[in-house]
């Protein structure tokens, strides 16, 4: 399932509210009865138990197949953390089993088939499997290594209920797409939560905005990028190919952004803190802090957890930096274009980090943002095309070497039939937020300003919640024309 | 003051802690009242069942079994199945083009929807290819059984033949390769018209004339053979800005006409050309008018050399309101806020007398059977339904129809044709003594015998440019000619006892209802197409 969708959210969304309101009446019974001891040193083991059910819904309804392997890794990670901290000092044999175990399942599940094509390539005969990937197997993986590596490191306990280890992994709204949520940030939250109004006005709030970024936004968008970025190349003409990469840096924002608010605003209504994933990423004036506001739970994984291990900035960097990049490219994608967009930004970093950095205060802001958003959009060709061929295609006529002036009337109307949609999500990838914010916390004083504003969050809600909801109708069209001709 | 200021710190801090949660609570309160409101919409309305704007029936909820849940397709149908049969479908699907029109503005007037350039490229989106188990959309008015007081229906023996599993296979490729296929390179909205720009090119528009060659050399000498390829809108409206992505439909025709040898081509083209003034194409729909195709129907007759009916000897009937085609593919709000009138013509003083073979299609559209011949009339009311009012003739394309008229000449038509065809027969009722008009799409006989058993004397090819140089026409025009060539040993049905009256055609032979199982590419309007008499002059 996926959060996007008339099903999840008119039929899956409200009957997990209303059986978690339900569960939340009887864990207030049970913590009455208890003297607020819970079960099993929960105060909301029915919360748990219903978010668990809903959680494997969610994910079988899409993988209905590979929930086992899911179930599996899982059923493995807890007792690994188990095994871990059998004694008093951390079993480094057992981590290192356990991080093999889970590189071994993702590179068998994901990029099996990419590796064996590979050594096909260069001659070495090996069977080349079929593409399975299955649905959120980055983000679960992801998740049972910081798993282990905290609980190796001594900075959580190992959990001995495995029901809990479960919640944490297959919790449905990061489940799929992240963010990649650590033990540590939610373990206090798993056996003892305590929602609050405020809790839920944020995260209902914060739910509708995602909703409508994904929706409003990105969809919208996909529609410019696919027009055209997936026809023949021979029609694009310059203005073309950037209209068409530049509508496509701001779908995969929205798209990745507004689904990590969702899962954020969900987490936070049913009563679990996740960190930020996302922080306006556009307004950077560097790749480095591009990369600090870009999928921040991504990029903190590969900091803490092989950055830092393999020695940081203390013993060679550039290898830890390189490997780090090869890395994170690879995450994004089995095939060998997210490989080069890996060491793409790898490089930039590298660079700036022996030259712009050192000299950031003394150019113009205006140079800086230039400088980054190309870079950054330059980047997103890169990621877009699997086709290496198709890519180098594209960059000749990015730079104007090759491309088809004809195909200039098609970009003129594209782009002004879209022009308000962009100017939109032009200003929605600014801090908008934050200034609504400062406005707000102004205005709020008087308890005028304080309806007003409440008003317009409701209004807000309501109209995003709408427009979105005929949008996904609108989305099935499905005419039967060219079969009457 | 400071120390005041100070005093007061807790109570204002308190105050603001109040406030906010106030807030909160309202918020969370509206926000629940409006998730529920349209969580219960969603659920507790009725779901649609058929999208007359789409001109399909909506999913059905998905049926049960181990391998579809392993396989994950029962969820999936699951999810298909709410999303798709969402209340009020059409209602909200038009609010979403309302509003996507938000999106920017339209210089010069113009919109492209799905417009792209490549070479004779597919730009149909792969879920349209990949729609199966359309049916039409009944609106109830009309049943096909009902019996019109003036006609009466005629049961005609049935024959049947075991599918050339050959000919099922071609079919089957010529489906999926015109599903994809189709020469089209986007539409336009221009204004308030939408115009499909073309991506026809010379090479299958070659394969075509000698394919319509080919009829002529199996009917030999005695049968005039004429061929008509009708151009679309594009040709005429489209702006010389977007030029680049319409390629010529008069080099193409030419290209075509200039192949053949004893075929006759007839020039609609310039007939067209002549009064693209006029109302001679509809703006929300991909067809043409009926006035177009009286500008066309006369340029056959002059090369047929038979009489030709003046436009002022016919009643001009006009349903206003017509929202075509154009708009469920564009969703282009500019189309649904500007419709247009459909309007047909009755010829005043000739007499018809009209039967139609109509066949039945199966779930994926494909001909499952023939139903027993109907004696109705030529054109059908659709002014219940306004989105397929170009089915007023005959119903749509799932059939052959066999029109006999007062005019006694001795001269039989048969029509070839595509859905463009439609329209033709309306003007040439003064011009023949009996039309046949066979959908190139739904057709069970071996071409040749039919047209030998009924006496056609003339044979018109009838498509549209789009489609004479879409590689599927050529490949159904094959399988037409070399279809139920090896006669079978004819099975009478059940129901063969009745008498066919003298009227009806004599379908006897040898292996014509071979039913093979093709999925032919067009929506089945003429399923529920009902005889409901319009006028019959």
């Amino acid at each position: 399932m996926i959060f996007a969708d008339l099903l999840f959210l008119y039929v899956f969304l409200p009957a997990l509210i209303i059986c978690y309101v339900l569960a939340g009446a009887a864990d207030k019974g049970i913590c009455a009865v208890t003297k607020d001891k819970g079960f099993f040193g929960s105060i909301n083991p029915v919360k748990n138990m219903v978010l668990i059910v809903f959680s494997l819904v969610f994910y079988a309804w899409g993988e209905p197949f590979y929930i086992r392997l899911m179930l599996i890794s899982i059923g493995v990670n807890y007792l690994f953390g188990l095994l871990i901290t059998l004694r008093k000092k951390p079993s480094k044999a057992f981590f290192v089993l356990g991080i093999i175990f889970n590189i071994a399942m993702i590179g068998t599940f994901k990029y099996g088939r990419f590796i064996s094509e590979n050594l096909n390539a260069i001659g070495i005969p090996v069977p080349v499997p079929e593409a399975v990937s299955p649905v959120g197997i980055s983000f679960y993986t992801f998740q049972s290594i910081s798993y282990l590596a905290d609980v190796y490191k001594g900075d959580v306990k190992a959990q001995k209920n495995p029901l809990r280890v479960l919640l944490y992994i297959s919790m449905f709204p990061q489940l799929i797409a992240g963010p990649i949520v650590r033990y540590e940030t939610i373990a206090e939250d798993i056996c003892s939560r305590r929602i609050t109004v405020e809790d839920v006005s944020e995260g209902a709030f914060r739910f509708f905005i995602g909703l409508g970024k994904k929706v409003i936004l990105a969809n919208q968008l996909s529609i410019i990028s696919e027009q055209l970025l997936d026809g023949e190349m021979s029609g694009l003409s310059v203005g073309g190919a950037w209209l068409g990469i530049i509508a496509f840096t701001f779908q995969i924002y929205f798209d990745f952004s507004g689904y990590s608010d969702m899962a954020i605003g969900m987490g936070r209504c049913l009563g679990f803190r996740f960190n930020e994933n996302f922080n306006y990423p556009y307004i950077s004036r560097s790749i480095t802090e591009f990369w600090r506001r870009w999928h921040i739970s991504l990029s903190s994984f590969f900091r803490d957890y092989v950055y830092i291990p393999m020695g940081g900035n203390r013993r060679h960097q550039p290898l830890n930096i390189m490997t780090v990049w090869l890395l994170t490219g690879l995450w994004h994608g089995a095939s060998w274009n997210f490989v080069i967009w890996g060491v793409y930004f790898g490089i930039i970093i590298m660079i700036e980090k022996y030259t712009l950095l050192k000299i950031e205060n003394k150019i113009p802001k205006v140079f800086l943002h230039i400088y980054s958003l190309f870079l950054i959009i330059f980047g997103w060709a890169i990621f877009y095309f699997e086709d290496l061929g198709k890519l180098g295609e594209f960059i000749k006529i990015m730079f104007g070497v090759s491309g088809d002036p004809a195909g200039a009337v098609i970009a003129k109307h594209t782009f002004t039939a879209n022009l308000y949609l962009l100017i939109a999500a032009a200003v929605c990838s600014v801090p908008l937020g934050a200034l609504i914010r400062k406005f707000y916390g102004r205005t709020v004083k008087t308890s005028g300003g304080a309806a007003a504003m409440s008003l317009l969050k409701i209004a807000a809600s309501a109209g995003l919640l709408w427009i979105s909801t005929l949008l996904l109708v609108s989305g099935t069209n499905n005419p039967f024309l060219y079969f009457r001709f | 003051m400071a120390e005041n200021k100070q005093k007061n710190a807790p109570r204002y801090a308190e105050k603001k802690k109040n406030r906010a949660k106030g807030a909160d609570i309202a918020y969370v309160a509206a926000a629940a009242v409006i998730f529920a409101a349209v969580s219960g919409a969603m659920l507790f309305l009725p779901r649609s069942r058929e999208s007359v704007l789409e001109q399909r029936e909506l999913a059905e909820f998905p049926e049960y079994s181990r391998e579809a849940l392993m396989d994950g397709s029962y969820t999936a149908g699951i999810s298909h199945y709410f999303s798709d049969t969402v209340p009020m479908r059409d209602r909200l699907m038009e609010m979403a083009s309302a509003i996507q029109e938000f999106t920017g503005f339209r210089s010069d007037n113009i919109k492209l929807h799905n417009v792209t350039l490549g070479e004779n490229s597919a730009e149909v989106p792969d879920e349209t290819a990949a729609v199966t188990g359309i049916s039409v959309i009944s609106d109830g008015a009309v049943v096909e059984d009902t019996i019109p007081e003036s006609a009466e229906e005629t049961e005609i023996p049935a024959v049947t033949a075991a599918p050339d599993p050959a000919v099922t296979q071609e079919t089957a490729e010529a489906q999926s390769d015109d599903a994809v296929n189709l020469t089209n390179n986007g539409i336009a909205v221009v204004g308030t018209r939408a115009i499909m720009l073309y991506g026809g090119s010379f090479s299958v528009g070659d394969d075509y004339a000698a394919e319509v060659e080919k009829y002529k050399n199996a009917l030999g000498e005695d049968v005039n053979v004429y061929c008509m390829v009708i151009p679309t809108s594009g040709e005429f409206y489209c702006p010389e800005s977007i030029s680049a992505y319409n390629n010529s439909q008069y080099d193409n025709i030419n290209n075509i006409y200039s192949h053949f040898t004893d075929v006759i081509p007839v020039d609609a083209y310039s007939a067209l050309k002549d009064h693209t003034s006029e109302y001679i194409y509809l703006r929300t729909d991909h067809h043409w008018s009926s006035l177009g195709a009286y500008y066309a129907a006369g340029k056959f007759a002059e090369a047929a050399g038979v009489p030709f009916l003046d436009i002022s000897e016919y009643d001009k009937k006009t349903v206003s309101g017509y929202v075509g085609t154009m708009y469920s593919y564009t969703q282009d709000i500019t189309i649904k806020n500007n419709p247009e009138d459909f309007f047909y013509y009755v010829p005043k003083n000739v007499e018809l007398d009209t039967t139609y073979y109509n066949y039945k299609l199966g779930e994926g559209n494909e001909i499952i059977g023939m139903d027993d011949p109907i004696r109705s009339t030529f054109y059908i009311d659709f002014s219940n339904s306004k989105s397929m009012l170009y089915c007023t003739f005959m119903g749509g394309d799932a059939k052959i129809t066999h029109v006999n008229t007062s005019t006694k000449n001795g001269r039989r038509l048969a029509i070839f044709k595509d859905s463009y065809g439609n329209a033709l027969p309306q003007f040439l009722f003064g011009s023949f003594e009996d039309i046949y008009v066979i959908d190139m799409r739904y057709f069970t006989y071996n071409a040749v015998d039919y047209l030998n058993e009924h006496g056609v004397t003339d044979v018109l090819f009838a498509n549209n440019a789009f489609h004479a140089t879409t590689r599927s026409t050529v490949t159904y025009y094959e399988k037409l000619l070399t279809q139920g060539r090896q006669p079978t040993v004819p099975e009478t049905s059940e129901t063969s006892s009745s008498a066919a009256p003298e009227e009806t055609p004599e379908i006897t032979s040898s292996a014509k209802t071979a039913v093979p199982e093709e999925k032919p590419e067009t929506s089945s309007s003429a399923e529920t197409a009902a005889p409901e008499t319009e006028n019959a002059g």
